[in-house]
């Protein structure tokens, strides 16, 4: 990506963020066999946004270029202007925050459709070939590549690229009574290009056969009991707690717009075991699974902390929310395409480990459910979430018992969390999916398996 | 090159010169002006210029797709080349087709001209009124835009549609507060071609905030019961949709896991039940002209009294199952309304639920379905008692569509459907 932004903002009196992007996607969709889906995509655009006087103004343009970048500035300064002279909010100007610089290593060669197609047909061949029974299968590979370059009138020059790719699989099969159901699983992925984690088909062999035995498990499952109970979340549920039930209600944008984190900062809202944390970049001395280095505002990316033994001691901001709640802006504020505006969004968030082996955790269940695989989430500002619930077992005396059907879970986030009794020892992390909230956006999601009480449906 | 039939007619070229045996191009260009409302004061707005172009060429019996938004002839040859690879890279599926010349036709729909100070004055409005008439709500986020496209399709058999069309969008997020004690967040959606109405009249607004307000009193719901759910047509919508993604879809279909797929021309629903996709109707502010393959849209019916009278499949589908493609791609869902007034249908309920959004997992492929019946309200003898709390409701989407108790005669437009409310039976409703 050529530099047509440098020293544009130089002189600038407002804060002012230019930014130019590509998007690269790929999706390959193979479904019983068939190539269904063989499409890509790749655009991009220059966009600038302005602040003045309390009013934001934006615009973007597909072109990039010198000309287009200074005409996407006045259209940002035009907006900006509009408003202003209209509302007259009269704010102060935007803190400053300490420039960043980011220089872009060399990128790799662009990936060939065919080795997309030929995995996923070949794995998709493998399945065709072991289980003849199923009612269907589907084979889903995705590539997404988000190159920046960000200016900002604080000094941040950043020329930065986040890819991520991952493969997925669905299989559906019959139950006696003839009745279709489905599980999928997302076999393997993250941050980087498809050669990085697809290298043979043979290693996920073994994930696709035990997505099957506990589809058949399925085929023969009941509904579980409409009702409170006492559960076992599994990790890949335990991070979908952290991000819909907690994270979204403490993104300061939604306590501003009148979420129950605003009248519970420094209370206490969960047990004393919980420990939540946005990371930007590293966790617990590892990788997060998508790092962020730089938010879409030019603010260096670092840790939010956002409940210490089970008080809430923190919101996720971007630079105007940190102003009104006088916290310290840590890079949040991200935008999903070259047309999008930067969004306080989460990044990795996670719910910390704690000392206990899952085992144990089942074993202190006389009836319950442990929960292993869940396909959407929602939440409400209330705090109040739902989780589909794809694949779970009943536990009878501290055993795993019958396979369950579909299903959901709902609660209140800040009353769910002070039933939390026992976290296992090990952070798991998915990334594979979105967040929606305007724009879409990649995040990471991880936890430890989780003991608590929730409502659960039935039939 | 700027003009859009020039730069259709280029792409086009490129794609058979690159080697397709078969091609088609999109080419659009688009301009957005958007006015934001954060935490109930206007924030931003936002000017975005679009463009796009789509490329699908076939070769060999093989599809490859790519889309780029860039109109230079360097970028439109390289996007060529890289699609022909891509089908190289495919596989020979004999399904695969682009549409056929039947008719060409030049559309233009909708507003063509802007009034952007007409659409902030109507959003100070509206931020007024809300504070004024339902002073507990919090308008948690309001999008209103105007937007213009201009787009062509054009393909190899001789296929060139255009579609000119210029609208306005709404959306409104909003919770009720008093206190510490807040309600869940509820939202509605609209698009007209005009702005000659204040924001707030549009849709089923006014019914969703006052409802909102009176959700401060929530309690729960006073015991488990399976029986009758009346659901609003913003939550409708949603719940028609389900079934009809999990039911007609082309993945469905194609993979063979449709419940549906040898029931076309049988009973799938209660007879009292007519769903239309109708983007030619009056109501649609935007609707459809051409569908997503390049033929001219055509209103049809998915399921007349009850017979399920087409799958609404593109032709990709429709070739590969047998049957044949839905004559448009629009969603915009039109339910045939009841006779009923909506305030005799509540006093018909001995016991039930009120239901105006539904906060699920994905269902089961056989329909099955639960989740949380969000800004709900119970029904006892006939009378709306209060707001619930935290209240699910599962059951099986083809068994309901089967159990149609009665549908209001009244329906609510939003620009892009028009929907009854619906009253069900055989729905478990727990706490």
């Amino acid at each position: 990506m050529q530099d047509h932004i440098a020293s544009l903002l130089d002189g600038e009196s407002c804060h002012a963020e230019i930014r130019a992007q590509t998007t690269e996607e790929v999706k390959i969709s193979v479904v019983g066999g068939n190539l269904v889906a063989n499409a890509s995509s790749e655009t991009g655009g220059v966009c600038a946004r302005v602040y003045q006087n309390g009013s934001w103004g934006f615009a973007s343009c597909a072109d990039y270029n010198q000309e287009s970048v200074c005409s996407v500035l006045k259209e940002a300064k035009d907006n900006a202007a509009f408003l202003d002279n209209r509302l007259k909010k009269g704010k102060e100007g935007l803190p400053g925050t300490a420039p960043y610089h980011e220089k872009l290593e060399t990128l790799p060669p662009p990936i060939p459709r065919k080795c997309y197609i030929d995995f996923a047909m070949e794995l998709d061949g493998y399945i065709a070939k072991t289980y003849p029974k199923l009612t269907g299968r589907r084979v889903v590979a995705v590539a997404e590549k988000f190159e920046k370059l960000l200016y900002t009138t604080s000094g941040t020059q950043a020329h930065t690229v986040a890819p991520r790719v991952y493969v997925y699989v669905f299989l559906s099969a019959e139950t006696k009574d003839g009745e279709t159901l489905e599980l999928f699983e997302v076999l393997d992925g993250g941050h980087g290009y498809f050669p990085d984690y697809f290298t043979s088909t043979e290693k996920y062999y073994g994930i696709i056969d035990k997505l099957y035995h506990e589809l058949m498990d399925k085929t023969e499952g009941i509904f579980p009991q409409a009702g409170t109970a006492d559960v076992i979340l599994a990790p890949s549920l335990s991070g979908m707690l952290a991000h819909e039930a907690v994270g979204h209600t403490v993104e300061a944008d939604m306590v501003t717009g009148g979420s129950v984190a605003g009248y519970n900062l420094g209370k206490q809202v969960a047990s004393p075991l919980v420990n939540m944390v946005d990371f930007a970049h590293t966790a617990l001395g590892k990788p997060t699974p998508l790092p962020i280095l730089v938010d879409d505002e030019g603010t260096a990316c670092e840790d939010e902390v956002l409940i210490r033994d089970g008080i809430l001691v923190g919101y996720m901001n971007n630079l105007e929310s940190s102003v009104r709640y006088q916290m310290k802006p840590r890079g949040n504020a991200r935008a999903f395409a070259f047309s999008d505006e930067p969004l306080i969004r989460m990044r990795n968030t996670a719910i910390l480990p704690g000392k206990d082996k899952l085992e144990d955790m089942i074993a202190s269940i006389d009836n319950g459910y442990f929960l292993t695989r869940t396909g959407n989430g929602q939440a409400d500002t209330t705090g109040e979430f739902m989780f589909g619930i794809n694949m779970g077992y009943e536990i009878k005396n501290g055993k795993l018992g019958k396979a369950l059907r579909d299903t959901t879970i709902s609660g209140v986030a800040f009353d769910m969390l002070k039933t939390v009794t026992m976290l296992s020892d090990e952070l798991v992390w998915e990334s594979s999916g979105y967040c929606g909230k305007k724009q879409p956006m990649p995040v990471g999601i991880g936890g430890p398996a989780v003991k608590c009480k929730v409502s659960i449906g039935g039939q | 090159m700027t003009d859009l039939k020039e730069i259709a007619s280029y792409a086009l070229k490129a794609l058979k010169d690159a080697g397709a045996d078969d091609a088609q191009c999109v080419v659009a260009r688009g301009r957005t002006r958007e006015l934001t409302v954060d935490g109930g004061e206007i924030s931003l707005i936002r000017t975005l210029l679009e463009n796009q172009v789509s490329f699908k060429a076939i070769k060999d019996g093989k599809k490859g797709t790519i889309t780029i938004n860039q109109f230079g002839k360097e970028q439109i040859n390289q996007a060529a080349h890289d699609c022909i690879e891509a089908a190289n890279a495919g596989v020979v599926d004999d399904a695969v087709c682009i549409a056929q010349l039947t008719e060409n036709k030049d559309f233009v729909t909708g507003a063509q001209k802007e009034d952007a100070d007409g659409l902030f004055d109507r959003v100070k409005e509206y931020l007024q009124q809300v504070k004024t008439d339902y002073p507990k709500i919090i308008l948690e986020q309001v999008i209103a835009e105007y937007s213009e496209s201009d787009s062509i399709l054009i393909n190899s058999n001789g296929v060139c549609q255009r579609v000119k069309h210029g609208g306005y969008y709404f959306n409104s997020m909003f919770s009720a507060h008093e206190g510490e004690n807040a309600t869940s967040f509820n939202y509605c959606d609209a698009q007209f071609n005009d702005l000659s109405r204040p924001l707030l009249n549009i849709g089923m607004q006014r019914e969703l905030l006052l409802r909102s307000q009176m959700e401060l009193e929530a309690k729960r719901l006073p015991e488990k019961f399976t029986g009758k759910i009346l659901v609003a047509p913003i939550c409708l919508l949603d719940l028609i949709g389900m079934a009809l993604g999990n039911f007609i879809s082309d993945t469905s279909l194609i993979d063979g896991t449709s419940p549906w797929k040898n029931r076309l021309g049988s009973k799938v629903a209660d007879e009292k039940l007519t769903i239309s996709m109708s983007p030619l109707d009056e109501r649609m502010a935007g609707g459809e002209r051409i569908t997503n393959d390049g033929y001219i849209s055509e209103n049809y019916d998915i399921i007349k009294n009850g017979v399920l009278m087409d799958f609404g499949l593109s032709e990709y589908a429709a070739k590969k199952t047998g049957n044949k493609r839905g004559p448009n791609s629009s969603g915009c869902m039109v339910i045939a309304p009841g006779k009923t007034a909506l305030a005799d249908l509540i006093r018909s309920i001995d016991k039930g639920l009120l239901v105006y959004r539904f906060s699920g997992g994905q269902p089961a492929i056989n329909g099955d379905f639960s989740g949380v019946a969000k800004n709900s309200f119970y029904i006892e003898n006939g009378e709306i008692k209060h707001a619930v709390t935290e209240t699910m409701i599962s059951g099986n989407l083809s068994s309901m569509i089967n159990q149609v108790v009665a549908l209001s005669s009244e329906t609510v437009e939003d620009g892009a459907s028009s929907l009854p409310y619906a009253l069900f039976d055989g729905i478990t409703v727990s706490c």
